[in-house]
This record gives structure tokens, C-alpha cells and sequence, in this order.
């Protein structure tokens, strides 16, 4: 992978959890290069770090030790606010749960991460309705987004990912509360997001059905890699 | 958009936060209403009679809360003084006004009806007195105790006969009532007694060189000007009344911030899911704070208007039920007020934003 591809790198990350003086390892020495063109999949059980990971990248979370770079930069260098202003414009996120808001409307939905990343006003309702007639939702657009069914709901939450035309999707367990054609639905809509866009984008589940969608896939289990399909080996993927 | 559709997402909830929030507003803009009738109703007697001299016992400053005992002699020296046209004897004196079984007191007001000065400054109904068993009363006395004209009252087993009344009279703690000044001094029992005389000069006379001359010819006295006696009695008023409203309108804006803040609060802590979602999602510090802001806002000026148009129905109605309290609203107290409340909006909605911290991005990703 050429390093102007890259847009996630982890070098030696590591992340441990204390609590009344109980430590418990979130993930350990992840090394980790992820790039444009690219949807991957990183598979194992509850609490085998997945989650850990993407709050890590977006750098919700900081790393005990480690590094971990998004367009190059050493998050833990990024200001605060900085960091913000890029998740607005550069990331987008899908949960299990969709997490719209609900006494919102599914097209303000939308247009919340335009505002938030500070695109014009003119510009952010057409967006927002272009994305909905994209996925098939514009009779919904003013519909309170609590009245939608998951499967409607999920596909705004994925219209919210890519509204910003995110050069990152972290997506959580985005089929885990959907029937598998909804499901199947979902996880196309982001291969196609980034092959034919050329985004980088990354799920973190434990769903299986999902491999087949998969550039590469990470088996995480008690937060290390034990296993990478294709390459086992992440330095060779160029 | 998103903040009032969090504030409207709760609609019973919200009428209350309007309700007392206005009912706040309404007891800032009741209490600077009082404030202002009061000072305009204690000084409109010294006002109207507009004199060029007031000449009073020694050391006292005011006629609202001051004792002052004067002579007829010194009445007579000061009519001496080549540069003063008239000399109007006036004595105060609180007095128990008896009707029926109830008993009320009154600021009798003794003054020469012949006279222009010391007598009531507007009569609302009725005439003037002409004789010491006659009395004008104060309008919101006369309505508060039951008296009409042509009725008949009590003062220490005189009976006087109610011929008017007044207005401009109503010191809220305490209303004028006027009578000649003989009664009133045949009702203390001293001749001749008097609490001040009202001065007025000759045309073209310096009124600092009277007023220096009296100050030096007439012993135990001192003598202010219209402004300066105006002025010691507003300040009296002020000093006395002022802090006490002050302090009770001052609680209302407390309240009203521990209200707001406080819906404020919960309505972030039950949207605590919405505010780390946008957290993650990038939503700026400054965005997040402005929508409680603007709730703060929506609700005050909701609650502004509600008080508004609220306000002078309540008031007429205590009116209504307590003519002694006298109110009159300017439209700069209403806009000081509106003001007030808004500083106190934004002062809960920056209570409320702390909450905002303590809500983590981190928390959206173990939802489930």
C-alpha cells in the first residue's frame, strides 16, 4: 500500500483498562495499516477489542502506548478541537443501534453532520435530500426518525455516515439489529462506498456473512490479532 | 431547529418552565411597579406644591420619617423677611381614622384651605375642604376602608364629613388625609404647633439669600429648597423601601435561574444520548452549548411575553383587592427587566452547559 493510500496507521498500539486497581487489556500491540479503496473487517467475539480499536482511531480514546496516525498525524498530537473538526469532515460513523436522533426528522438527521462540518447552507439541504432519493427514503425525509423501521433507520445512519463524503467509515456491528437481507443491504451499500469511491472503510462485527464483502479481514480475540486473511502478514499488503 | 425541537419534545413540561419562569418576571416588574408608584405617590405632595422654601425643626431632613415641631412665632418671623410673599403653616400628624369598629391610620394632613399650599395636590372626586369638619381623603384609602363622599369618620371622637378625594397621596405604608389646620392642632392639643411652613418668595427675590437669612434669624430651624427638601425625601423613601424591594426582586431573578437551570439540566441529562452521538459525530463545543443557549432564550422571551401579557390583569386585580397598592410600570422597568432576564437565561444555560461535559463521545460506542 502506498503511504499516500494510507489513512489509518497503528504502530504498537496498546490500551489497557484500570479500574479500582483491576487492569484489563483492551487490545494489545495492534499494527495496523489501513488504506483508500479498502473495507475491512475486523471479526471476533464480544470484548476481543474491536470496539476499542475504532474509539481509538477516531481518538475518542487515547492508547497507553503506541501510535496512531489518521492522515499521517499522530492523533495525540491533534488539538482537541482540531480533532473534532476532522471526525466532522473526514469520518463517518454507523452503529449497532443507528443512533439517529430520534425527535429529529431523518433528513435534519442529515443535514446535523453537514452543519457540523460547516458546509453551506445552501448546499446542506440538497445534499441531505439527494442522499435520501440515493437510498430510496425520500418519502421518509420528513419523517420523525423514531417512527422508521430499523431497516430504514439503518439506511439513514448510513446516509449520515457519507453525507460528509467521509474518507473514513467506522461502522460497529452495523447489521447486528437487522434481518440479513436488511443486513446484506447494508454491508453492500459500504463495499460499494469504498471500491467504487475509493474510501477507506472499516466494520468491526461478529457477524460471519460478512466475509465475503471483505478486502481484508482482522480475528481479533482478548485484543490481539491472531489472525489476518488475506495476508497474514499486514507489511506485504501493497 | 434542534433546540426547539428539544423544548417542544416536552410540551407540559415546557408550559410549566414558561409558566414560572413569567410568574418570575411578573414579580420583578410588580415590585419595580411598587417601587415606582411609591416614590411617585410619597414625593407628589412636596412636588405639587412646588414651593420655594421649606422651613423645618432643626436637623430634620424629610417629612416621611423625620419629627419636626415648629412655633407660630417662628411662622411670624419668617413672614418678616422683606423678600417672602406668603407663609403656609402645614402639620402632620398620624392620626386613628375610626369607622365602625375598624380603626386605620392616616397621615392627617392639617393645612389653611384658604391658602394655595399644604392642601391636597389633585382631587379624583369631590371638592376641597372649607371647614375643620370636613376631610379630603387619599382615593385609594377611601377605597380600601369603604368611605364615599358625604360618609362620616371618626378622629380622636371628632367626626369629620368626607367631602373628596385625592390622589398623589398614597405613600403605600401610609396615605395623606387633609383637614384645616386648626383642627388638626385642636386634635393634638397645642395651639399654634406646626411641622413646617411652606415658603414662597417674591418675584425676583434670591432664593439663596432668603433661605441664608431664615437659616440665621430663625432660631432651632433649617431651610431647604423645593429641590433639596424633594430630594432628602425621595432619598428617605429610597433608603427605606429600595433595598427591601431590591432584594426580594433579586430573589425572583434567583429563582428564575435555579428553575431554568434546572429543566436545562434535565433536559440535557435525558438527551444525554443525543449529545454524545453529535459529540462523536463532530459536533463543535460552541455548537453544543449555543443549542442550550438558545432554549434558555426561546423560553425566556416566551415567558417575557406570557408576563407581559399577564401582568396588567394580575395587577389590576390586586388593584382590585389592595387600591393602597399603587403600581406604574415604565416601558424602560419592562425593557430592565426583559434584560435582567435574559442575563439570568444565559446564566443558566451556562450552569446547565457544565452538564454538557461530563456527557463522553466515548459512551455512543457501548450503546446497545
Amino acid at each position: 500500500m502506498k503511504d499516500n493510500q494510507v489513512i489509518v496507521s497503528l504502530e504498537g498500539v496498546t490500551k489497557f483498562y484500570r479500574s479500582n486497581s483491576h487492569k484489563s487489556t483492551g487490545v494489545k500491540d495492534i499494527n495496523l495499516k489501513v488504506g483508500k479503496g479498502e473495507l475491512l473487517l475486523l471479526l471476533g467475539p464480544s470484548g476481543s477489542g474491536k470496539t476499542t480499536l475504532l474509539t481509538l482511531i477516531t481518538g475518542l480514546l487515547e492508547p497507553t502506548s503506541g501510535k496512531v496516525y489518521l492522515y499521517s498525524k499522530n492523533i495525540s498530537e491533534i488539538k482537541a478541537k482540531d480533532l473534532q473538526q476532522l471526525r466532522a469532515e473526514k469520518v463517518g460513523f454507523i452503529f449497532q443501534t443507528f443512533l439517529l436522533i430520534d425527535s429529529l426528522t431523518a433528513i435534519q438527521n442529515i443535514e446535523l453532520v453537514l452543519r457540523f462540518a460547516k458546509l453551506k447552507k445552501k448546499y446542506i439541504r440538497t445534499r441531505a435530500s439527494d442522499l435520501l432519493n440515493q437510498f430510496g427514503l425520500e418519502k421518509l425525509a420528513f419523517k420523525s426518525s423514531a417512527s422508521l423501521s430499523q431497516g430504514e433507520k439503518q439506511r439513514v445512519a448510513v446516509a449520515r455516515a457519507i453525507a460528509n463524503d467521509a474518507d473514513l467509515i467506522l461502522a460497529d456491528e452495523p447489521t447486528a439489529s437487522l434481518e440479513t437481507k436488511q443486513g446484506m443491504m447494508v454491508i453492500e451499500l459500504l463495499h460499494d462506498y469504498a471500491r467504487k469511491r475509493n474510501k477507506c472503510v472499516i466494520v468491526a462485527s461478529h457477524d460471519l456473512r460478512l466475509k465475503d464483502y471483505a478486502d481484508r479481514i482482522i480475528y481479533l480475540q482478548d485484543g490481539e490479532i491472531i489472525e489476518a486473511y488475506p495476508e497474514l502478514n499486514i507489511d506485504n499488503i501493497d | 431547529m434542534y433546540s426547539f425541537v428539544i423544548i417542544k419534545s416536552q410540551p407540559v413540561r415546557l408550559s410549566l418552565t414558561i409558566g414560572a419562569v413569567a410568574l418570575c418576571i411578573i414579580m420583578m416588574l410588580f415590585l419595580l411597579g411598587i417601587y415606582k408608584g411609591v416614590a411617585d405617590g410619597s414625593v407628589e405632595y412636596i412636588k405639587k406644591n412646588n414651593a420655594d422654601l421649606w422651613v423645618l425643626q432643626k436637623n430634620c431632613t424629610n417629612i416621611l420619617r423625620g419629627t419636626s415641631l415648629l412655633s407660630s412665632w417662628q411662622g411670624n418671623l419668617i413672614m418678616e423677611d422683606p423678600g417672602v410673599e406668603s407663609v403656609s403653616p402645614v402639620l402632620f400628624l398620624l392620626s386613628s381614622v375610626k369607622n365602625g369598629k375598624n380603626h386605620s391610620t392616616i397621615f392627617l394632613t392639617g393645612y389653611n384651605p384658604e391658602n394655595r399650599y399644604g392642601g391636597p395636590p389633585a382631587l379624583v372626586k369631590g371638592r376641597n375642604i372649607k371647614n375643620g369638619s370636613e376631610i379630603v381623603l387619599d382615593i385609594a384609602f377611601a377605597l380600601k376602608s369603604g368611605f364615599r363622599i358625604n360618609d362620616s369618620l371618626t378622629i380622636q371622637d371628632e367626626t369629620f364629613k368626607v367631602v373628596g378625594f385625592s390622589k398623589g397621596t398614597n405613600a403605600f405604608v401610609i396615605q395623606y388625609a387633609f383637614t384645616t389646620i386648626d383642627k388638626t392642632r385642636s386634635l393634638i392639643g397645642f395651639p399654634g404647633l406646626t411641622t413646617c411652613y411652606i415658603v414662597k418668595l417674591k418675584d425676583g427675590v434670591n432664593r439663596e439669600s432668603v433661605k441664608r437669612d431664615l437659616m440665621k434669624n430663625i432660631s432651632g430651624s433649617t431651610v431647604y429648597t423645593q429641590e433639596e427638601f424633594l430630594s432628602n425625601n425621595i432619598h428617605e423613601m429610597q433608603s427605606g423601601f429600595l433595598p427591601v424591594l431590591y432584594a426580594v426582586a433579586s430573589l425572583g431573578a434567583v429563582v428564575l435561574t435555579v428553575i431554568l437551570s434546572l429543566i436545562l439540566s434535565i433536559s440535557i441529562l435525558e438527551k444525554k444520548k443525543d449529545f454524545a452521538v453529535m459529540k462523536t459525530l463532530g459536533a463543535s463545543a460552541e455548537f453544543l452549548s449555543s443549542l442550550v443557549v438558545k432554549q434558555a432564550v426561546l423560553i425566556i422571551l416566551a415567558a417575557g411575553a406570557a408576563a407581559i401579557i399577564l401582568y396588567y390583569p394580575i395587577v389590576f386585580g390586586i388593584h382590585s383587592l389592595s387600591p393602597e397598592v399603587s403600581t406604574a410600570n415604565t416601558f424602560l422597568q419592562v425593557l430592565f427587566v426583559m434584560l435582567v432576564a435574559i442575563c439570568m437565561g444565559l446564566l443558566s444555560s451556562f450552569i446547565a452547559i457544565q452538564r454538557i461535559r461530563k456527557i463522553y463521545a466515548l459512551e455512543v460506542f457501548y450503546e446497545r
